[in-house]
């Protein structure tokens, strides 16, 4: 499960660099695309603003199957204080563009898994699909605004695969 | 209307602070800093290499728990109190814009070998300058001897 979880984020991250090359932020001090995993990097008392954070929160595995299916559940959480040279006042404007870009990043909804313990990557067999976003409603925190997409990702265990 | 009665700053809130913090049981506390050459590789990012932290001593620093009401499930807060030297000298060494900007960059604070989390950061200011920065800090859950 955890190549997908791997897949799904690497996947993401690529379509940013396309979608918009222009979001980026600096993380333990190297400039990437403006998205993280949250289990992966150090806890903070704040969101990042104007980047998207996945958090992997529900697990269901289908037993019935041949091999067992994966369904696993996936936040997309992301935050807005809009831009300073606009004083916030265009920060409705920008979570509508990270909505959009929401779903530029998961359409196609699906993606070759890949084995990211290994250098260079290797493909498996099998691919990771996902559900369309469910978008959560705007949360306002004085001048901040919040919103979460829902998307469950599916994925098959492979034979030996941890 | 603007106050223009001549204030000249001359470093004396820093000085007692320093020396405060110093004569009430100042320790040391090393802020968790990124490597300067940071893991760009996608291993970096998913949690597979360790992220190679560097240990920033800052003193003298004042460790307490901090006043606030205990809640079940709740790890204890605590504060730092930073002296404002120790902090400029270490923005100035890593050519960073602020202090804000270097406690953003840590990913937490050892002191006495236990991590905590930084929750906040204030600072207390005389005549438009800091004297003292103060973090609130939590437990981290894991306990490992750092």
């Amino acid at each position: 499960m955890q190549n997908a979880k791997d897949t799904f984020y690497i996947t993401l991250r690529n379509r940013l660099t396309t979608v918009n090359p222009s979001r980026t932020m600096v993380l333990r001090a190297v400039t990437r695309p403006g998205i993280l995993v949250q289990e992966a990097e150090a806890p903070v008392p704040q969101p990042h603003l104007d980047a998207f954070a996945l958090s992997w929160t529900g697990l269901v595995a289908d037993l019935q199957m041949p091999a067992i299916l994966a369904q696993m559940g996936c936040e997309i959480q992301y935050s807005t204080a809009g831009a300073q040279n606009n004083a916030g006042l265009d920060r409705g404007r920008a979570l509508e563009e990270m909505d959009y870009e929401v779903l530029k990043l998961l359409y196609p909804y699906s993606a070759q898994k890949m084995n990211y313990t290994q250098n260079p990557a290797t493909a498996m067999e099998t691919m990771v699909f996902w559900s369309e976003p469910e978008f959560g409603p705007v949360v306002t925190l004085r001048d901040r605004l919040s919103r979460t997409a829902k998307v469950t990702v599916f994925a098959y265990q492979e034979q030996g695969e941890q | 209307m603007a106050d223009l009665s001549t204030q000249n700053p001359c470093g004396l809130a820093q000085r007692v602070a320093t020396a405060l913090l110093r004569a009430n049981g100042g320790t040391t506390a090393c802020l968790q800093m990124p490597p300067l050459a940071g893991d760009a590789t996608n291993a970096g990012q998913i949690g597979l290499d360790a992220p190679g932290f560097l240990s920033l001593p800052l003193s003298p620093a004042l460790f307490r728990k901090a006043r606030v009401a205990m809640e079940d499930a709740q790890l204890p807060k605590y504060e730092l109190l930073l002296s404002a030297d120790a902090i400029a000298a270490q923005v100035t060494q890593l050519k960073l814009s602020s202090a804000q900007t270097l406690f953003s960059m840590a990913s937490g604070v050892v002191v006495a070998g236990k991590l905590f989390l930084i929750e906040a950061a204030s600072t207390s200011q005389s005549q438009g300058q800091v004297y003292l920065y103060r973090l609130l800090l939590q437990e981290a859950s894991g306990d490992w001897p750092m």
